[in-house]
């Protein structure tokens, strides 16, 4: 039971010039399920945060409160009761080693009788379907169980408003309908609220009750039902291509080889026994849905991650080459952007790349008209920290693209980057390879401005990977 | 028995053999605490691996004792030789038989230490797989711009302070989204008694090891 009433609120990190949220004024009614959408970035999860508390809320920036009451004033120790997040990173969200641990480390804390605590988690399990996981480590559990994990802690807590802060990231499908499905269910059988932050729209449509958008100008507002249609729709488009690739053919030259190569996540598979070529030259995609495997891949390509079988690398075992070679041959590009920076101002890394380049296509005339076309010019002594996450991205590929190494993994470029950055990257990047010769490996939920850089399509789902003419 | 308890004594022991310098009190205590593991039910394999892993150092500091010591070289030498196996069997007898999981509840239950620390110092050791593989990208994400960072290089250090402050706020925010309240009352589902017979162990062990040391000394 709680209508939450967001009054006048205004949230600005102490480090930023501008407000992430700019008197932001809405009331989210009780029993119902409300869809929070908005390009990444853009104040999604400080939001989730403030109404938490786990951001607080400076007294005069506005109010947030549950049933009238404002949350500054509910007793610390009742919050859990009243409100709970889930986070978008299933591995920091669990402070004991195994699910049974943190279940009874939670109800210790909302101060459950001992002889209660026992019979509570078996009914959370169980409505979340996960009784099997109830003694296993946390650490060996893919990231669909344990986002499942995260959402038995919260009905054990039975907290009445659920929020969730972009849940599904590296949940797979099967996972995900299935954690809908209980979403559901606690709304119309439990009488929670939910607030679900996503920027991945597909399945809400006849799901939610409410969905509310973060504006450019930082503020919310509720779409009408009447628009949800175009808003679902225009989504759909982002992650479709019409275009057919052709499936290569035998006598190009193979790049990587996977000799009978298996991926495992704990106890869960990811990809089953395959032989497969990748190829030099050439560009390809892979695409598949969430959890699916891609970024083990990658990580397995980069000798990050155990595998079984063998992965050749222009015919020699990878395991084989020295670490430090490999490195200069095959870089990958981290999802996160911040993994790849190593010095504080982007001057310094800009010069880092340059120094221990593998060709020298990138002249500082080069290098700066990159800066100019990518909008990064004028930022050079800014420390790499504090730029926005869409100028963390334009800067970490440029980085990336000046090394040259002859092979570039790319996990998830154009994630969080609006359109404009999207087709500055791809002509950048298009440009460069027809002079340097890289051969661009990419994973991309993504497609809008990126297909033409494209020549093969490989597909990871279902345990399985292989060449495809066409998306899904 | 009470976990802290076990460690204090653990303590008082490790400290006392290495200022004495005899050689019944040691293997005594090697033989009790291989006993206790056995009651334990530790796998006689675990116990071989025991015996082995050391057998290298302590041979080593028996034959540098041997060779170039002073005074009773012999004597020393063995002295040396049994102490190493006394330090890692009486360790063992906490490390195999209790976990972190338990020592954190006595800490928080018998000795009242804040639960913020107890449950705080049980996150980070949750954490340590996920810092090494962290360790293992940050390097990788330099190789990849040419750069080796050595174990000694401050980028190394910069970079991995960087993300356990960003894991520490993370952490913190998890344990506050699942009920946790510095300093508030909790209710606790596991129990960790700490009861006379705890005590009583306890000191008739400290006054055994003082007859070992003192009355029957064999050298």
């Amino acid at each position: 039971m709680a209508n939450i009433a967001l009054k006048n609120l205004t949230y600005t990190y102490p480090e930023a010039q501008a407000p992430t949220l700019n008197h932001v004024q809405l009331t989210f009614k009780a029993h119902q399920f409300t869809l929070l959408t908005g390009p990444s970035g853009t104040g999604k999860s400080t939001l989730l945060k403030l109404m938490t508390g786990l951001l607080n809320l400076p007294s005069d920036q506005g109010t947030i409160s549950y049933d009238g009451q404002p949350l500054s004033q509910i007793d610390p120790t009742m919050r859990a009761g009243q409100v709970a997040l889930m986070f978008q990173n299933p591995n920091q969200q669990f402070a004991m080693d195994t699910v049974e641990n943190e279940l009874i480390f939670a109800l210790e804390n909302r101060r459950v009788q001992p002889d209660k605590i026992a019979e509570k988690i078996t009914t959370a399990l169980a409505f979340v379907e996960i009784s099997n996981l109830r003694s296993r480590e946390l650490n060996q559990l893919s990231g669909g169980e344990k986002q499942k994990v995260a959402l038995a802690v919260i009905v054990a807590m039975d907290s009445d408003v659920i929020l969730l802060d972009e849940p599904f990231a590296s949940v797979d499908p099967a996972a995900r309908t299935s954690l809908l499905k209980r979403l559901v269910q606690l709304r119309d059988d439990a009488g929670k609220t939910i607030i679900l932050a996503d920027h991945d729209l597909t399945d809400y449509a006849t799901i939610v009750d409410q969905v509310v958008r973060i504006t450019a100008d930082r503020q919310l507002t509720t779409m009408p039902t009447a628009d949800w249609p175009n808003l679902f729709a225009a989504f759909a488009k982002t992650n479709h291509s019409d275009q057919l690739w052709p499936l290569p053919t035998e006598p190009q030259t193979p790049l990587f080889r996977f000799n009978q190569l298996g991926l495992k996540q704990g106890q869960h598979e990811l990809l089953r026994t395959t032989d497969l070529m990748l190829l030099q030259h050439h560009n390809t995609l892979i695409t598949g849905p969430n959890g699916s495997g891609k970024s083990t891949l990658f990580e397995s390509l980069v000798r990050l991650t155990t595998y079984d079988g063998q992965i050749t690398y222009l015919n020699n075992d990878i395991k084989t080459l020295r670490r430090k070679r490999y490195a200069r041959q095959v870089a990958l590009l981290f999802q996160d952007a911040e993994t790849q920076f190593l010095n504080i101002t982007v001057a310094e890394e800009l010069a880092q790349s340059k120094k221990y380049a593998y060709g020298n296509y990138f002249t500082s005339t080069r290098i700066a008209l990159a800066m100019t076309q990518l909008n990064l010019t004028g930022h050079e002594d800014q420390v790499i920290y504090t730029l926005s996450e869409g100028q963390k991205k334009k800067l970490q590929i440029l980085l990336m693209l000046i090394m040259q190494s002859p092979v570039l993994l790319m996990d998830e470029p154009l994630k969080g980057l609006d359109l404009k950055s999207v087709r500055a990257l791809v002509s950048l990047l298009k440009s460069t390879i027809a002079v340097t010769k890289q051969t661009l490996i990419i994973i991309s939920h993504q497609l809008t401005g990126l297909t033409p850089l494209i020549d093969y399509h490989l597909r990871f789902d279902h345990q399985q990977l292989t060449y495809r003419e066409a998306i899904e | 028995m009470n976990p802290s308890i076990k460690l204090l004594l653990l303590f008082i022991i490790a400290l006392e053999i290495s200022f004495t310098t005899i050689i019944s009190l040691n293997v005594a205590l090697i033989v009790l605490a291989i006993a206790y593991l056995l009651i334990h039910h530790t796998k006689l394999r675990t116990i071989g691996w025991l015996l082995i892993v050391p057998l290298l150092p302590a041979i080593g500091l028996w034959s540098t004792q041997y060779i170039n010591g002073s005074g009773n070289k012999t004597l020393m030498a063995w002295v040396l030789f049994s102490r190493i196996y006394t330090f890692v069997f009486t360790g063992a007898t906490f490390t195999l038989t209790t976990n972190i999981l338990q020592l954190a509840d006595s800490l928080e239950q018998n000795w009242h230490l804040p639960a913020k620390f107890a449950y705080g110092v049980l996150a980070a050791y949750n954490l340590v797989p996920k810092i090494q593989h962290e360790v293992k990208i940050i390097r990788a994400a330099g190789l990849m711009r040419g750069q080796q960072l050595s174990f000694w290089s401050p980028k190394l250090y910069f970079k991995a302070v960087l993300v356990s402050i960003n894991w520490s706020q993370n952490l913190a925010q998890a344990m506050v989204s699942h009920g946790f309240v510095e300093d508030a009352p909790r209710t606790h589902f596991r129990h960790c008694p700490l009861v006379w017979q705890d005590w009583a162990i306890f000191t008739v062990s400290i006054i055994l090891m003082q007859v070992g040391a003192f009355l029957l000394p064999w050298h």
